[in-house]
């Protein structure tokens, strides 16, 4: 990038630590005066080789190296990884344990759009939506911590089911917070709505038409911001969605204010979502009956042979593609993370745009460096 | 556009590169294609079969064979069966034709794959480290025959 | 700079003159007298009631570290309040695993703390490597190359746990056996 610089021109490196970043990594940015005339991400501050570890673990000990992949959504990662060894060992979980899990990710996908607002209201200078999301979020967290006994990482799924079931009173504590947190998302989108400051920092700012973002490689909010219906439990269900009534959520602008709208829309959707499965759930079995699948199954044995499953993270599409060679450990294990596609769109969005719409693209992104880096 | 048809479009068009196509479930496809006709095969899957959207490129390395395989999984906006497209490539020299031009979310997934594995893609538009420092460029990590892991601290359990 | 050296010397070497009744001292005199008295322990009630923190999320633990600070959590009630650069900050937490990559800018954010600063080593991976010990690009024994004054075990450390290890450095800093106050 150097040698490229022209007399008038500057470069700027923002990060690995920046209040405008999720987590380390390193922007540089080449400016003329105020226009970003190039931009280049730097990855690998927090590059842990999971992949490698997860070929020197266990089946069940790699649970609780994928929590930490992306550590705002451990239970979607979870989802993956248990769901391409169930396909390899040929299992289904119960319907109750389905539900269970369709419960548990939905409320990690209400924190996780939860906090990503309020990292965008602090990137563009609105602190206040930090603590408004973080005080509606401890409250989901909760009820995660509920369950699970866990907040951030829980080591919750288990191959064939779920490791305990639901609390007594767990459906009474739920859906008072669904019906506080829906008239929360009604405030919050009047907020956005009605302030003038924030329309001209969002509106028009970081549009990404369907076609490029298809060429780009984006999923998740910022794609269907564009108007493309694209979510995999639609598109391919897994667990109980296909039996439960719920829209894909789309805008047509593609700017950072529709990415916004789209993620608060999803979140009403999210608690459609819950609010059916807690009238639907069956009682029943948490594990197959008659496999030796269970809590505890230290010493177990995939067949031979590979899968590549994804589900919908709330970023976009999670993936992750697992070769069993017939031992107690994957062979390999190559994790297809939704962040680390919308990060590398980053540059060619914010070329041409100003330094300080950099934070407002970038926090829009809703990102989590940890799951771009692995 | 059903697995079926795609397996017998994409063996009908490219009959020597495509080998060993099969069809594991209604959406999950798999072929070994050769590695020189790799880029054209992606060409012609995201032009004429709605394969529009990468979704990773890996490495899987198998030094029993001797061989490494780069591995594509190719999906679509518009309907969902994915493709696994494997190249094998030599061990000792692994080099395959860089998919950039057709999808352009390969850029990181190739130099990931590229410092991770030592496979080298033939013009890519920057061939360089992405997640791992500079000095560790070369000890080509993930392979299974690279002696920093296990630590000798760490015990296997099983 | 050879010059400014020169003078300094010079400075030094001058016997300062006898004014009746005043004394002349230094500024470095006067910290090293202050350091043996009562007065230090005013200053020390001071900078334990103000223990101002860099956010700096580097893995689950940022997580955690990030709601520590914001509402429902509420440190600044014990004065303790999220800065994000790391000029305005005296405790560094370290909420991760620290890579190979990493550890020159975290070395560099370090040396941008003004003293006196203090670090806490927040979660398993920054204590001895947490699940991640093994890995082929982590960094292992970081109280070798930071002074760490707490370390605050979890995987990742529950809010309340990293408001206990604030205390716990609180109480470290009233006894004058902190690491990173140098007396």
């Amino acid at each position: 990038m150097e040698e490229m610089l022209e007399s008038n021109e500057m470069i700027i490196h923002l990060g690995p630590q920046h209040p405008m970043q999720p987590g380390p990594f390193r922007l540089n940015l080449r400016l003329k005066g105020e226009t970003v005339m190039d931009a280049e991400v730097e990855l690998g501050y927090i590059h842990k080789g999971i992949e490698k570890i997860l070929e020197n673990k266990t089946y069940l000990q790699g649970i609780t190296i994928v929590d930490r992949i992306c550590y705002l959504v451990a239970l979607t990662n979870e989802e993956c990884f248990v769901g391409c060894a169930e396909k390899l060992l040929g299992i289904e979980p119960p319907a109750r344990s389905q539900y269970i899990r369709v419960i548990l990710e939905e409320l990690s996908r209400l924190q996780s759009h939860l906090l990503g607002l309020g990292e965008f209201g602090e990137f563009i200078g609105f602190v206040s939506m930090f603590m408004y999301t973080i005080k509606e979020r401890e409250e989901i967290v909760g009820l995660i911590d509920m369950v699970t006994g866990a907040r951030v990482t829980h080591s919750y799924l288990r191959f064939g089911g779920v490791r305990d079931d639901l609390p007594a009173g767990f459906k009474e504590k739920t859906l008072p917070v669904l019906n506080n947190l829906k008239k929360v998302i009604s405030d919050y989108e009047e907020m956005f709505q009605s302030d003038r400051i924030y329309r001209e920092r969002t509106a028009g700012v970081g549009i990404l038409t369907a076609d490029v973002a298809k060429s780009l490689g984006v999923s998740g909010p910022a794609l269907r911001a564009t108007g493309v219906p694209f979510d995999i439990r639609k598109n391919e269900p897994y667990l109980v969605y296909k039996d439960l009534d719920f829209k894909v959520c789309t805008e047509t602008a593609g700017d950072c204010a529709a990415r916004v709208q789209v993620r608060l829309n999803e979140m009403r959707e999210s608690i459609y979502i819950l609010e059916q499965c807690f009238d639907q759930i069956p009682n029943g079995p948490l594990f197959p009956e008659g496999t030796p699948y269970g809590r505890r199954t230290p010493v177990m044995r995939v067949p031979a042979g590979e899968v590549f499953h994804r589900v919908e993270d709330p970023r976009g599409e999670m993936g992750m593609y697992m070769i069993s060679d017939g031992t107690d450990k994957p062979y390999r294990v190559k994790v297809r993370g939704p962040y680390f596609p919308t990060l590398q769109a980053l540059p060619p969005l914010i070329i041409g745009t100003t330094v300080a719409d950099v934070a407002a693209i970038s926090g829009s992104m809703d990102g989590c460096t940890s799951e771009a880096d692995r | 556009m059903d697995a079926r048809t795609i397996i017998e479009s994409l063996t009908g068009k490219f009959p020597e590169a495509i080998s060993e196509a099969g069809i594991e479930s209604p959406i999950r496809i798999q072929a070994y294609v050769d590695k020189d006709k790799a880029k054209e095969v992606c060409q012609y899957l995201k032009d004429s079969l709605q394969f529009d959207h990468l979704c990773s490129v890996c490495g899987v390395d198998y030094p029993q064979r001797n061989e490494l395989e780069a591995v594509y999984h190719i999906a679509s906006y518009d309907h969902a069966v994915v493709l696994t497209l494997k190249a094998r490539l030599p061990r000792d020299s692994p080099e395959i034709e860089s998919i950039v031009p057709v999808y352009w979310n390969a850029n990181w997934y190739e130099r990931e794959t590229y410092e991770l594995y030592g496979i080298v893609f033939k013009n890519h538009p920057n061939l360089k480290p992405l997640v791992l420092p500079e000095e560790m460029l070369g000890e080509w990590p993930l392979r299974k025959d690279y002696e920093g892991f296990p630590n000798k601290t760490a015990r296997n359990l099983v | 700079m050879g010059e400014v050296k020169e003078k300094k010397t010079n400075y030094s070497t001058e016997t300062p003159e006898e004014i009746p009744g005043v004394i002349t001292t230094t500024t470095s005199a006067i910290h090293n007298f202050l350091k043996k008295t009562k007065a230090q322990d005013l200053i020390n009630w001071g900078r334990k009631n103000s223990l101002w923190f860099m956010t700096q999320p580097m893995g689950c633990c940022g997580v955690e570290m990030i709601a520590t600070g914001c509402a429902h959590y509420d440190t600044d009630r014990f004065g303790i309040i999220p800065r994000n650069s790391p000029r305005h900050a005296d405790v560094m937490i370290i909420s991760g695993y620290v890579t190979k990559k990493y550890l020159p800018a975290l070395k560099r954010l370090w040396e941008q703390m003004p003293a006196p600063k203090w670090v806490l080593a927040m979660g398993d991976c920054s204590i001895s490597g947490g699940p991640f010990y093994e890995s082929y690009s982590t960094v292992q024994n970081i109280d070798e190359v930071f002074p760490i004054d707490v370390f605050i075990p979890g995987c990742p450390p529950r809010p309340e746990a990293l408001i206990q290890g604030f205390v716990e450095l609180q109480e470290k800093i009233t006894a004058k056996k902190d690491r990173g106050t140098d007396y």
